[in-house]
């Protein structure tokens, strides 16, 4: 045999082998057509129902394994081409055909299944999730339908900001000696807002008309920080009101109950932060009241009324 | 050692390959279809086991590669590309150079493929299949080290059957193009006299040598994989 002739076989073998490979591992034979020009990448729109609802569903569940970092069973769930190009066993969407579908049978399966996926350890598919990706199929499996009927409404994911400790530490650090001195002095009366925050809340309203003028006067180190101050009860007077009106920080301010009168809530008049106020039991009157109104504070019991 | 001189005339055939070398080639030939088939099926604990024994016996045929008979030994396949392209250009031109045991091309293609298989085991200890089973290793290093050792492990055979392909076509253009049975020697051991260098003498070493190499190396892989499941 001449080696034109030889090398002309092992062409002819090697490109068989490639077309039975290429059937027999989908994946690859979608990525050979994909590459000679024979097949288009399927895509999704962004405003999809799968981009929307089913994409991030298997973004969270599946990609870790199944994604850009590891190719289990050559299984790509990380975009709407891979879904569909399938795995290394064949398709794992057939569109319309949930019974079909490898990939809702596996999500469907016991955990005690050793085929279940996600695998034992790992957080399965809620309900809800499952119904989704099962409303989907049987829609057909599109990459391009907005609206699904039946699909549960989407859970909203609420995320809290993340708490950097040392950040926290940092902001409370100018007052945190303050802080410390006068929580020593009103015990329970000075809290920090959150775990997260150097802002605080005066519950002054704990020692009732045991805290009066002087006490509040004695706050005034902390004045920038305070935003919510209860002196409910307690024994403050006009005679605070410039202390009140120097805390610029306050969002709610509690005054009921208190001998304060139209001379404090004037004063508050500067406070830009301030967004509630409670007057029951004051002697604070609508007149005055009327400008926090007028600026959109909710007003709490007017002291007209008493 | 023994020395096996040459007798060109009357007998057709001269032993070139031992028993080891033999045993090794066909061995792996197996060891690597089950491994391939072994991971496809999830059979991961087979795939423990033929990847285990392929280490194993890649490192005897490292040893052995040293201490040998003549045509298993490294120096006696392993030339400078200077010499193997000059071999090439031979066969290009019509040539038929002898040669007892590899040729020139052919002992760099020993070497890749001990080296890529030897990458493919040593990934492997590192390897993780994201589900049950995680190579002896995987426990020893990052969750993303591990990763990284499976998808090189992945990659790697990628290119073995790349050079599976090499090794394969090659050997069918000695059988088809040049009249050259390389994979009857493999069995018997023994190529026509008219394929060997004249003249030529070959030292086989003794069976128990190559003996003590294997249990050396089977234990030392016993060994590694037992450390590796330790942890």
């Amino acid at each position: 045999m001449s080696a034109l002739a030889y090398l002309g076989c092992v062409g002819l073998i090697t490109a068989l082998g490639v077309g039975l490979a290429m059937q027999l591992r989908p994946p690859f034979g979608h990525a050979v057509r994909q590459f000679v020009g024979l097949e288009t990448e399927p895509r999704a729109n962004t405003d999809s129902f799968y981009a929307v609802r089913v994409a991030p569903l298997l973004d969270s569940r599946c990609a870790g394994c199944h994604g850009a970092r590891m190719q289990k069973a050559q299984l790509r769930l990380d975009s709407f081409a891979g879904l569909m190009r399938g795995s290394r066993h064949g398709a794992v969407i057939e569109p319309g055909r949930i019974k079909d579908s490898e990939l809702f049978t596996r999500i469907s399966l016991p955990a005690s299944d050793d085929k279940a996926m996600p695998p034992s350890g790992k957080t399965p598919l809620t309900a809800d999730e499952m119904t989704v990706i099962r409303l989907w199929i049987a829609a057909g499996a599109s990459g391009v339908q907005r609206v699904v009927a039946g699909a549960p409404s989407p859970v909203r994911e609420i995320k809290l900001p993340e708490v950097d400790p040392r950040a926290v530490q940092k902001q409370r650090a100018p007052l945190a000696a303050a802080v410390t001195r006068l929580q020593s002095r009103f015990p329970g009366v000075i809290d920090y807002e959150s775990r997260s925050s150097a802002n605080l809340e005066i519950h002054a309203a704990l020692n009732g008309p045991a805290f009066g003028d002087a006490e509040l006067a004695a706050l005034l180190p902390l004045k920038d920080r305070i935003v919510w101050a209860d002196f409910s009860g307690t024994a403050i007077t006009d005679a605070s009101a410039s202390a009140l009106a120097a805390m610029t920080s306050l969002r709610t301010l509690r005054l009921s109950n208190t001998k304060v009168t139209d001379t404090t809530i004037r004063a508050l008049a500067p406070l830009k932060a301030l967004r509630s106020i409670t007057t029951a039991g004051t002697g604070a009157r609508e007149v005055a009241l009327a400008a926090l109104r007028q600026r959109g504070l909710a007003v709490y019991g007017g002291g007209d009324a008493q | 050692m023994r020395n096996d001189p040459i007798v060109t005339d009357p007998v057709p055939h001269v032993r070139v390959w031992d028993l080891p070398t033999r045993l090794f080639h066909w061995s792996i030939v197996a060891l690597v279809f089950v491994s391939w088939l072994s991971a496809d099926q999830g059979l991961m604990t087979i795939h423990l086991w033929s990847g285990s024994a392929l280490l194993a016996l890649l490192l005897f045929r490292i040893g052995w590669g040293v201490v040998g008979s003549t045509t298993s030994r490294f120096r006696d396949f392993l030339h400078p590309p200077r010499k193997v392209a000059g071999y090439l250009k031979a066969m290009a031109g019509g040539e038929k150079p002898l040669h007892a045991g590899h040729n020139p091309a052919g002992g760099l293609m020993v070497v890749a493929l001990i080296a890529i298989l030897l990458a493919q085991a040593l990934t492997g200890l590192f390897a993780n299949d994201g589900l049950h089973f995680s190579g002896p290793f995987a426990n020893w290093v990052s969750e993303e080290t591990s990763v990284q050792a499976t998808t090189i492990h992945g990659a790697i055979f990628n290119v073995l059957l790349l050079l599976i392909w090499c090794h394969v076509v090659a050997v069918g253009f000695y059988l088809f193009v040049k009249g050259d049975n390389l994979v009857r020697p493999m069995f018997t051991g023994k190529k026509p006299h008219s394929h060997v260098p004249a003249g030529l003498t070959l030292n086989f070493t003794r069976l128990y040598v190559a003996l003590l190499l294997l249990v050396l190396t089977a234990g030392i892989v016993v060994w590694i994989v037992q450390q590796g499941a330790v942890l």
